[in-house]
């Protein structure tokens, strides 16, 4: 029986090493670039599942000058076993009023975590990039039609003025 | 001259006919093989486009634009360890790579990148893995590393290599034949034609279905589709059957009033499908009334009905003719054997081409016969261009039509009977006048499916002015039938391909190329095709040819 269940672990070790360790192994070291870079990044907070490698979550600030400005958006990753080689899966947990964002299922259409993605990016990189794309919503690709019509028809205060209040509601913590 | 136009691509001449575009594109940009065939690969193996972009915007836009870096003088001799971006570990400078377009990680990394990619089916175009990088992997360099985690894998990528010389290719299909036969057909020009493989499936170029003209592809698509569904049955059974109310079996009506019987025992009444006692007369059952018509049911009845008939009408000659053809084809060999009485009689006439000739044109006209009823289906039908031509117009076109079609199909039939007599017992007097008869029968087919043809294309597709239905050309000598690739380029490549072939082996580390590769390329470098496709071809040119031009019939 012992030796059973051993020669089974050993089995499952070599089957699934190769993948599983080397990314494993690259977000191991993403983990501690993430510690060692806290204080060097203020907007972006990563955080690693206590039970699995495998899901990370953001809090991310919302850029300055921009309706999302003084929210706080969290961020869930669903990091696939060939990561690097293949991207992350993200989403706004966080609801979000923009074009590029499902409204609904926090969906993001953003192009490295899609066809342009390269191994060479990072979770880290990847939040930067999210942030860039709050700042410069893309209008002409939208998930999130309303936004997009707002801001294809040139209304940009309509854009901004929903886009501010889904922040309060949603981002920004209740007072009192 | 027609031969240079079709060609077959087997197995062993694949390497052959992609190495010919390649070796144009790389004497003329002076490159290395892989860079050409990247190149190539990003243009749909168009060399014409690749010279026309490079003369229009130049080598940096062609190059660029496709992802080949011309290689960089490997000057950065980085320290004797890197960092791989990738994988974050330090590596020492012998296990890592750097790409034509300078960016440097590590072997591992690069490995499980090709083997991604591969297995995603990017086998053709592998980028570099740094971001916004376009640039196309190094051939050799993917090969060496798969093959060292993965040889089969890597055999496959070879494979997925040379197949994309079919498959990305405009010019050239899969000869559609199952089992597959493993080759393919390259047109020269004209894409719209039906061909000839030379495992002898004759096949639309533009469609890679079965030959179907005078059918357009879309038109065929349509009519294989109906022949196929069960919808026409089911529409015969709502018209000519009721269910049964107790055991709800379809019941056709054979007779007598509308009192009606199921095996079952229970009686219903045909009128309104209900239930009903056994006592009747001839214009009343008891106990049952189920009074008015409803008309909506009644027209939609009579609607399917006539759907169905002329469906009906359509599919039985077409199917007749279909099947008059797969008759005849037995023919053959009372044909060939009769021939071979004739020959050895002594007779005046020493050549009976015009036997052969004559059933050739059976088969191609009965063909021809049997497809135009399905495009007369939908060419008068309302499913394709019920809002194109006015009743008035479809009456007078479908009358055209129908002339011609009937004309065809009466010497058809005629050149068919002339076909089964029995010319061997004949004297030769007899003998010239059949003869002639034939020969006579023959044109006049071959004239009449021409006209048909051109009809179609100038009276009927021609006025319509929505839809677009293009059919390929009435070729009188019958569906062109492709010529083998290539003595003549195996002879002139022989030196190239060698080169190749050992160079190949080298890269993938001689231990891995057993599989099909290395044994296809042995055989062409022989040049010596494999014994199976000589047999073949022998049988097509001796035995019978469904191709022998109508003009020597003409001349005769």
């Amino acid at each position: 029986m012992q030796i059973n269940t051993d020669d089974a672990i050993l089995s499952i070790h070599l089957l699934v090493v190769p993948h599983l360790q080397a990314s494993r192994a690259r977000l191991f070291k993403e983990y501690k670039e993430v510690q060692r870079e806290k204080v060097a990044d203020p907007d972006i907070q990563l955080v690693c599942d206590d039970t699995n490698i495998f899901k990370w979550t953001a809090l991310i600030k919302g850029p300055s000058e921009t309706p999302y400005e003084g929210g706080i958006f969290q961020l869930a990753f669903a990091v696939p076993e060939q990561y690097p080689l293949q991207p992350p899966q993200v989403r706004f947990l966080t609801k979000i009023f923009h074009p590029n964002v499902h409204f609904k299922t926090g969906e993001i259409c953003l192009d490295i975590l899609k066809t342009a993605w390269s191994p060479a990016w990072t979770l880290q990189s990847v939040c930067r990039a999210i942030i860039a794309l709050m700042a410069h919503p893309e209008a002409d690709s939208p998930l999130n039609c309303d936004s997009g019509n707002l801001l294809r028809s040139g209304d940009l205060r309509g854009y901004q003025s929903m886009a501010r209040m889904y922040t309060k509601l949603a981002a920004m913590p209740k007072k009192g | 001259m027609l031969c240079e136009i079709l060609q077959v691509i087997t197995r062993e001449s694949l390497l052959v006919a992609q190495r010919e575009d390649l070796r144009r594109v790389m004497e003329m940009l002076n490159l290395s093989e892989q860079h050409a065939r990247t190149l190539l690969i990003y243009h749909r193996w168009d060399v014409e486009k690749v010279f026309a972009v490079f003369v229009e915007k130049g080598k940096d836009k062609l190059f660029g634009e496709a992802g080949v870096t011309a290689k960089s003088c490997k000057i950065k001799h980085a320290p004797a360890a890197m960092t791989c971006e990738v994988c974050m570990e330090d590596i020492p400078k012998h296990k890592a790579t750097t790409m034509d377009c300078g960016h440097c990680f590590c072997n591992n990394c690069w490995t499980e990148h090709f083997v991604v990619k591969i297995n995603e089916g990017k086998s053709r175009r592998i980028t570099c893995m740094a971001y916004k990088c376009t640039a196309i992997c190094d051939e050799a360099i993917v090969r060496n590393l798969v093959s060292a985690r993965d040889p089969d894998l890597a055999e496959r990528f070879e494979r997925f290599l040379l197949e994309s010389y079919i498959e990305d290719n405009q010019r050239v299909k899969w000869c559609p034949s199952v089992p597959h036969c493993g080759n393919a057909i390259r047109v020269e020009d004209e894409k719209l034609c039906e061909v000839e493989c030379t495992c002898g499936v004759q096949f639309c170029f533009s469609c890679s279905s079965e030959a179907h003209s005078p059918c357009s592809c879309l038109m065929w698509e349509l009519w294989v589709k109906k022949c196929r569904d069960e919808s026409e049955t089911v529409n015969w059974i709502t018209v000519n059957t009721k269910s049964c109310p107790k055991c709800y079996k379809s019941v056709e009506k054979n007779g007598g009033c509308n009192l009606v019987s199921c095996i079952c025992g229970q009686s219903f009444c045909w009128l309104c499908g209900g239930a009903t006692g056994r006592e009747h007369t001839w214009t009343s059952i008891a106990g049952h009334s189920c009074g008015r018509f409803k008309e909506d049911q009644e027209k939609q009845a009579e609607r399917a009905k006539r759907d169905l008939n002329r469906y009906m009408h359509y599919h039985n000659r077409y199917k007749a003719h279909t099947d008059s053809f797969k008759l005849e084809s037995k023919l053959k060999e009372t044909i060939e054997s009769q021939i071979l009485m004739l020959e050895g009689k002594e007779s005046e006439l020493k050549d009976f081409s015009w036997l052969t000739n004559g059933l050739n044109r059976l088969f191609r006209s009965r063909r021809v016969l049997s497809y135009s009823y399905p495009f007369a289906f939908y060419m008068f039908g309302e499913d394709l261009f019920g809002d194109e031509m006015t009743p008035v117009e479809r009456e007078m076109k479908q009358n055209l039509f129908e002339d011609q079609q009937q004309q065809l199909e009466e010497n058809v039939e005629k050149l068919s009977k002339a076909l089964e007599e029995k010319y061997d017992g004949l004297e030769d007097d007899n003998l010239k006048q059949s003869r002639m008869q034939l020969i006579n029968l023959s044109v006049i087919t071959d004239r009449l499916c021409k006209s048909m043809y051109e009809c179609i294309e100038n009276d009927l597709l021609g006025s319509l002015k929505l839809a677009t239905h293009n059919i390929a050309a009435y070729k009188s000598k019958g569906v062109e039938r492709a010529s083998e690739l290539l003595v003549r380029a195996t002879k002139g490549n022989n030196s190239i391909s060698c080169l190749q072939t050992s160079s190949s082996i080298s890269a993938t580390g001689g231990t891995v190329e057993v599989g099909r590769s290395s044994s296809s390329s042995l055989n062409f470098e022989n040049g010596c095709p494999s014994r199976k496709r000589s047999k073949r071809e022998a049988f097509g040119n001796v035995l019978f040819d469904l191709n022998l031009p109508a003009e020597v019939i003409d001349k005769s």
